[in-house]
């Protein structure tokens, strides 16, 4: 591994009266409104809320990918829609929920196109070896030479996060980043995004699960699906109170040695709507 | 499923013995048998001949390797986007409305007439082309090839209008031109120009149309201004293509075959996908027309009909090696 894990200082990043409307259509649901908050370097954010709250669409917007409908998200202090796309690579990378993989390619050679990108100075062996590394680092370097087509759901989206990653930009925007992975692969993902934060790094990522979410957080951007939002450091966003009202069923927490242990009865009666 | 290294020291000497060897075998085959004919026929006939077959065959290939590419579609092929269809409309409405005689009148209209289609393709794809981007709508990949489609079909139905206006006499030169062979090949030279310059317009950024083909959102946040690139890969594309077809009307299989062939060869970055698909469609091309003007001498057959009976063989036993090897 290389001695830094980013590239350049460290990124700021921050929503300016941020509006988000659902698709992207101004008469679509709001999904916020009116949003400013800092993401700061050092600091893991979980998104969070129910299906269609805005979770994929609020990472999407702090990637620069869709025009917010009234604000603006700022990286360093740029309008991001100001900044050019090049120039946006280098300080920000950005995970998919699906990736198309259209014709056969090595595991290896999908991470190496975000090498070429970020760093177009390599050698091909240097962005071949960076590449392999990476791999590695999230486990999957036996299958480094595989095609990522033959690959499974897990297996598929370590190669995704290795490529999110070997950007080296210091804002890391990842959506659903632990849909498919096991236990031992979340946990491997958790040391690396501890790391990365611990470096300076700042990431950005929606999860589902509320327990993973307090593992890997220091703060949470809760939807409700109603087009109000809640943010804050994970022990104020993180309650019963809140998560119940969120995901409109009873969600019950305990506290155990200042962690927090988040449950759903799911075979209560008043759960069955 | 494990993918080997590219193989390109191997794909290139290949490629440096298989070319000369197919331009040799084009040169010396005739209808009358083997042998080095006299310096006239060389010179007048299977040179011209054998190098627009090579040329249109490359320029095909490049055609297909780019659609599949940035359409993200492994069926994509030169006459997908409608841009075959403008091309035959083209030069049937030239070899109608000029009068008779006039040089290279097919060619110019099927230049013309690609254009158009590609004008068409364009415009009417333009905002499904940049709307990729928000990975909460639909790309527009699938919207071009409809359009492009749906041209094809409306160049149909021109041509057959223009064939059941044509005279009696016209007639004769109209199918001529849509059976398009290379027999008619009178200028071999502006399908290489084409092909090279299309090359070069989209070799530079060749790893881009990897990223590309690995989804919009994910290339633009590389730093791919993402419906730029797809347009100026496209309009190479089509120059290739359209000068290909002007030169030996809609030549099948070579577009969409040849890139998979290198592709199943382990030759998958676009960098090198582009110009050993170009080689081999080359190649494969100047072959299948010696066959095609040999085999039934002294009569021909069309390319295309050659092509298709060898290329789809040696496609299927590709395939089939390769689920074996898995």
């Amino acid at each position: 591994m290389t001695t830094t894990l980013f590239h350049g200082a460290p990124a700021t990043c921050s929503l300016d009266a941020l509006t988000l409307h659902a698709g992207g259509r101004a008469d679509g649901r709001v999904l916020c409104s009116d949003l400013s908050l800092q993401f700061a370097p050092g600091e893991r954010w979980v998104v969070l809320g129910p299906n269609g709250a805005g979770k994929s669409t609020l990472i999407a917007a702090l990637a620069g990918l869709s025009a917010p409908h009234a604000g603006a998200v700022h990286i360093d202090g740029v309008p991001i829609a100001r900044a050019r796309a090049q120039a946006l690579a280098q300080r920000r990378s950005w995970c998919p929920q699906f990736w198309l993989d259209p014709f056969a390619a090595a595991a290896w050679e999908t991470v190496a196109c975000a090498i070429e990108a970020t760093h177009p100075e390599l050698s091909a062996d240097d962005t071949q070896r960076a590449a392999r590394e990476w791999l590695a680092q999230f486990d999957m370097g036996v299958l480094a030479d595989n095609d990522v087509r033959a690959l499974s759901g897990g297996e598929r989206q370590r190669v995704a996060l290795a490529t999110a990653f070997a950007q080296r930009a210091p804002l890391v925007l990842l959506d659903e980043p632990t849909a498919h992975l096991d236990w031992a692969h979340q946990v491997l993902l958790r040391d690396v995004l501890f790391d990365w934060s611990a470096a300076g790094g700042t990431i950005v990522t929606a999860v589902h699960d509320i327990n993973l979410a307090w593992t890997i957080a220091t703060h949470a951007l809760l939807f409700n699906g109603r087009g109000r939002v809640r943010w804050g450091t994970r022990e104020d966003i993180l309650t019963a109170e809140l998560l119940s009202n969120a995901y409109d069923i009873d969600i019950s927490v305990r506290n155990e040695d200042g962690a927090r242990w988040f449950r759903v009865e799911l075979g209560a009666a008043e759960n069955r709507r | 499923m494990r993918l080997s290294a590219p193989p390109l020291a191997r794909a290139s000497m290949v490629a440096a013995l298989c070319v000369p060897a197919a331009m040799l075998i084009a040169l010396t085959s005739g209808t009358s048998g083997w042998g080095w004919p006299q310096s006239d026929i060389l010179w007048l006939l299977r040179f011209p001949r054998a190098m627009a077959a090579f040329g249109v065959g490359a320029a095909l290939a490049l055609g297909g390797a780019v659609i599949q590419l940035v359409t993200r579609n492994p069926l994509g092929e030169p006459h997908v986007l409608g841009i075959t269809g403008g091309a035959s409309v083209g030069a049937l409405a030239a070899l109608m409305l000029l009068p008779m005689g006039t040089r290279f009148a097919a060619e110019g209209g099927a230049i013309l007439g690609a254009m158009l289609a590609m004008t068409l393709v364009f415009t009417l794809s333009w905002r499904a082309l940049g709307r990729g981007l928000s990975p909460v709508t639909q790309p527009g990949t699938v919207t071009v090839l409809l359009i492009g489609m749906m041209l094809s079909a409306a160049s149909s139905a021109l041509v057959a209008i223009l064939l059941a206006i044509a005279s009696e006499q016209q007639l004769r030169g109209l199918l001529f031109w849509l059976l398009g062979d290379l027999n008619g090949a009178s200028l071999w030279w502006p399908v290489w120009v084409a092909a090279i310059v299309a090359l070069l317009m989209v070799l530079p950024r060749a790893h881009e149309l990897d990223w590309l083909a690995r989804g919009d959102a994910w290339a633009w946040t590389l730093g791919v201004p993402v419906a730029q690139r797809r347009r100026h890969a496209l309009a190479a594309a089509s120059l290739a293509i359209g000068l290909a077809v002007a030169t030996a009307g809609a030549v099948g299989f070579v577009g969409l075959v040849a890139p998979h062939v290198v592709r199943l060869c382990g030759l998958r970055s676009a960098r090198l996908l582009m110009p050993f698909s170009a080689l081999f469609g080359g190649a494969f091309l100047v072959v299948a027309d010696t066959v095609a003007r040999t085999v039934v001498a002294p009569s021909q057959l069309p390319v295309g009909v050659v092509s298709a009976c060898v290329g789809v063989p040696l496609f299927v036993w590709l395939l089939l090696r390769q689920r074996s090897a898995r």
